[in-house]
């Protein structure tokens, strides 16, 4: 019975403080050998905005996303995290800071079931110690009910109902990025990446994202760096956006502003002395 | 419920008097005599099943009703709703007929346009709707839908948007603007309930109309309470049983049985979690009785042989043998036959081993009985649910009847019947073969439409537009609609539709189309499946080339002849196919011999086929013809073949 709880928990229990997230990049460079995947970028992101980062193939946008998550250690430059820096903070290390995201190449277990994949990313929340959890103490109880009301809320959000328990192998590729996104938001993020969420969805499947997607923006409150190919939905949901080329930042601003730079079109469509 | 304020309406015996209540009246009765004790409604929310006892079903349904009256809902106005299957949909329904309003379920995958057409005929204050999706269908019309005060939204997921629409308000703001409006105005909703009277209008149900703009079927309470009764005598109905709402509310299904025989009998409804999840969640309850389409049981068997083939070998070969058995058995009882003892302990061995845990894993192990209705079932189908002891019946009914009123007795299964009538239900056949029926769950009217109400009566009569007749057994036998029936000769009716649908029932049989208007006896022209009928030549090594040999194989058409044979034995004597031919092309919607839905255009194939089908009634072996056959890139060819003529003993 939906209607009679108003929002679900998830949303309704985050404190205004559970939401800020202002990451600061500055001056970032990551290289591999000779060659430059990240040029000297700058990059600020205000709570609640809906980031995203363009630019073609091998542009550096999830070598970007990459530092920011601890994958790689950039050579120089600065990531600050709502005034903490985290530049050379491990992956499992940011995300009890509150950093989540998902993959460009699905990135789940595939021989357990949906609700399984989920659970794991509770962990960072689990408070209660080795030995109570082997006598599944009441206390115990209580958080391990807390926790599944989490995910059943977040399965209830994406619409994963009838495949809760299914294997994530068996589901089509555009369920599992729905599960990763589940995932990503059972760590109850305070900032969410997504690398490429719409990479092989037929429409019908990229419209249901786009939707999951504004309502965690505006009802949820979460703020997002998206990654993204798709140029129609890149500027019709984005707040701001960021484009690379080869490493470097061609540009930033609004949906309208980047669809009229003149660098960008350049990039994107060739020069237009050329046409 | 506190205190005795339902005192008056306590008692069982008053209960089993519907012509002095309304359906708020029972559920107030239902309230105080079992209140916390015994559960109403459940439905599955985020994983689990969370329930309503009857007092919360009471209490929802009050707040709800105050919340309507708060937003300006008055008796004999309409409620129009918009839903799934959930507890919502039948607070708000009780609510409303709580306040002596009338409520109109529309299907939600209705377009804007069609729900503009329904709502402004009735002129609904409050709209409820569903979700978002239904949300922006009312805002995309709201322009010409002036006289909606309020659209109330159940789920408030992607609603955040709209919370400035002074239009809209969710159904939690309406059930805490019911809790201010009942402060200091205690007893509103009481009193209102104690307003009804039994011949109030509590649904309008739509029915599609053939011709214009669908009517608007209105039912009383004591239609519905009428229809309740009846069902609950006939399968003695017990308080707690569990029923699993599935089929769409805008039906007359589930209005009838939630709005009626649930709150009737006390039975609990329960409300799966979504319609993807309905199979898994009907294990979890394991209902009791179940009335659902033919189609639900034929996905229910293809999905079991699915698992059963990649099932390993122990299992798919005990199930093989424990079907084998169980098709013996059903078939014994059907005709009556002595069953012999060996056959007994097979199959009580096979319960055990086989059919029990089937039956457990599809949550059908608790059915007493189970109903299908609508279009014909497969005999396959309902051979093969019987064979492993599910107690599968059809069943018949109509809206304007109150729902279905028409069901096979336990151990008078018949195929081609749907029962008898319900126990205060009259039924009889008109001299035009009409079905008539009689009974206090007969509809009220259309809504302002007087003249199609006239119609639909015959000296007290409903007339269900179907044609039929009673068999030896006292059981109604559907031909089909009126207006589909052809006479043959003797000027006996017969409807070529049921005869074609169970013929293509066999997957041997692609196409049928049935022929013997003015006609001494019946014939059929048959289209062989390619698919299944090649395959089947090719496991017994019968070689042929194209459509046209493979029709006209011997051993074929002796396959088919024993397909129509089969199907014989179901249809009465006047109805049975009495020679056939196997056509030596498909038909086809580019020839015009189908329509682009493909429905057979019986007339104009009587027409093209004449010289065959004059044939057939000529007493002749075979026949030679010269046919005309369309290539896909538009050249015509012409075909010469022999085709022969088949007679069925």
């Amino acid at each position: 019975m939906k209607a009679f709880r108003g929002r679900l928990s998830i949303v309704n229990d985050r404190q205004e403080e559970d939401k800020k997230a202002e990451l600061t990049i500055k001056d970032l460079r990551l290289s591999f050998g000779g060659v430059i995947a990240v040029k000297d970028v700058d990059l600020n992101v205000h709570t609640g905005e809906l980031m995203s980062i363009i630019g073609p193939n091998g542009a550096g946008k999830t070598s970007l996303l990459n530092c920011i998550t601890g994958f790689y250690h950039p050579q120089k430059g600065r990531i600050i995290f709502n005034g903490r820096d985290i530049t050379n903070l491990h992956t499992h290390e940011l995300v009890s800071v509150g950093i989540g995201r998902t993959f460009q190449n699905i990135e789940l277990f595939p021989g357990m079931t949906v609700l399984a994949n989920m659970t794991l990313a509770r962990h960072i929340h689990c408070h209660y110690s080795f030995f109570n959890s082997c006598l599944f103490s009441p206390s115990v109880k209580k958080e391990e009910i807390r926790h599944r009301q989490v995910l059943e809320e977040i399965i209830d959000f994406l619409e994963m109902q009838p495949i809760r328990k299914k294997a994530v192998g068996s589901l089509p590729y555009g369920m599992m990025k729905r599960v990763e996104l589940g995932r990503a938001l059972a760590l109850e993020p305070r900032l969410l990446i997504l690398d490429e969420p719409f990479a092989g969805m037929n429409l019908e499947e990229k419209e249901d994202m786009v939707r999951f997607l504004l309502e965690l923006n505006q009802t949820w409150g979460l703020t997002m760096i998206l990654v993204e190919h798709d140029m129609s939905i890149v500027m019709s949901i984005s707040k701001r956006i960021m484009v690379l080329n080869f490493g470097e930042k061609l540009g930033e601003g609004t949906p309208e502003e980047i669809s009229n730079h003149p660098e960008v079109i350049k990039a994107y469509l060739g020069d237009v002395d050329t046409l | 419920m506190e205190g005795n304020r339902h005192n008056i309406l306590d008692s069982t015996a008053q209960k089993n008097c519907p012509g002095f209540k309304t359906l708020p009246q029972i559920l107030a009765a239902n309230s105080s005599e079992y209140g916390d004790k015994k559960t109403a409604v459940r439905d599955k929310a985020f994983g689990i099943w969370q329930k309503y006892t009857w007092a919360d079903y009471y209490r929802y349904m009050e707040k709800t009703a105050a919340g309507f009256t708060a937003l300006g809902l008055k008796r004999g106005d309409t409620l129009c709703m918009i839903v799934e299957n959930h507890p919502e949909w039948l607070f708000s329904a009780s609510a409303a007929h709580a306040l002596g309003a009338m409520t109109l379920n529309l299907f939600t995958s209705s377009i804007a346009e069609e729900l503009n057409t329904s709502i402004s005929r009735i002129d609904s204050p409050i709209v409820i709707v569903q979700d978002q999706e239904q949300t922006d269908k009312l805002l995309e019309i709201k322009e010409k839908l002036p006289f909606i005060k309020k659209v109330v939204y159940i789920d408030p997921t992607g609603m955040t948007s709209y919370e400035s629409d002074p239009w809209l308000i969710s159904y939690a703001q309406l059930l805490e603007t019911g809790e201010k409006y009942l402060e200091g105005n205690n007893n509103f909703v009481e009193d209102e309930i104690n307003k009804g009277r039994p011949d109030d209008i509590a649904v309008m149900i739509q029915t599609s109309g053939t011709t214009g703009i669908p009517k608007l079927a209105m039912l009383s309470h004591r239609n519905l309470l009428s229809i309740a009764m009846q069902w609950t005598q006939a399968n003695d109905i017990k308080p707690g049983e569990n029923w699993i709402s599935i089929s769409p509310p805008a039906w007359i299904v589930d209005q009838m049985w939630c709005f009626g025989v649930a709150l009737q009998s006390a039975m609990t409804i329960n409300f799966p979690e979504t319609a993807e999840t309905v199979l898994e969640d009907f294990r979890d309850i394991g209902p009791s009785l179940i009335i659902t389409s033919s189609r639900f049981w034929e996905d229910m068997a293809s999905s079991i042989r699915v698992k059963i083939s990649d099932a390993g070998w122990l299992k798919r070969n005990l199930f093989y043998v424990g079907e084998s058995v169980g098709k013996e058995i059903v078939e014994k009882t059907s005709k009556k036959q002595n069953i012999p003892l060996k056959l007994k302990i097979l199959y009580k061995l096979m319960s055990k081993l086989v059919y029990r845990p089937l039956l457990d894993r599809m949550g059908c192990s608790h059915f007493r009985s189970a109903f299908t209705g609508g279009h014909p079932i497969s005999p396959d189908v309902i051979h093969f649910f019987r064979a492993v002891g599910l107690n599968l019946k059809q069943c018949y009914g109509l809206t304007e009847a109150g729902g279905i009123f028409q069901l096979q007795p336990d151990n008078e299964v018949k195929l081609e019947t749907v029962g008898k009538p319900l126990p205060s239900t009259e039924v009889q056949i008109a001299e035009d073969q009409e079905v008539l029926v009689k009974s206090e769950a007969v509809f009220s009217g259309y809504y302002k439409d007087y003249e199609t109400t006239q119609n639909a009566f015959i000296d007290g009569w409903l007339k269900t537009g179907d044609a039929g007749y009673i068999d030896a057994d006292g059981h109604l036998l559907i031909i089909g609609r009126k207006e589909d029936i052809i006479r043959n000769k003797s000027g006996e009716a017969f409807s070529p539709d049921f005869i074609e649908t169970r013929l293509k029932f066999s997957p041997y049989i692609k196409e049928a189309v049935i022929f013997g208007e003015n006609r001494p006896f019946i014939s059929a022209m048959i289209n062989i499946d390619l698919g299944n009928v090649g395959n089947w030549a090719e496991e017994r090594m019968i070689p042929y080339t194209t459509y046209m040999d493979l029709s006209q194989q011997p051993a074929v058409e002796e396959l088919i002849l024993q397909e129509v044979q089969k199907v014989n034995e179901q249809l009465p004597d006047l109805m049975k196919v009495k020679v056939f031919i196997l056509l030596y092309k498909l038909l086809d919607a580019d020839e015009e011999e189908l329509t682009r839905t493909g429905k057979v255009r019986r007339r104009f194939v009587y027409g093209l086929y004449i010289k065959i089908i004059e044939a057939m009634y000529r007493n002749e072996k075979s026949v030679n013809v010269l046919g005309k056959v369309r290539y896909r890139d538009g050249r015509i060819g012409e075909i010469e073949t022999t085709v022969k003529i088949n007679r069925v003993e």
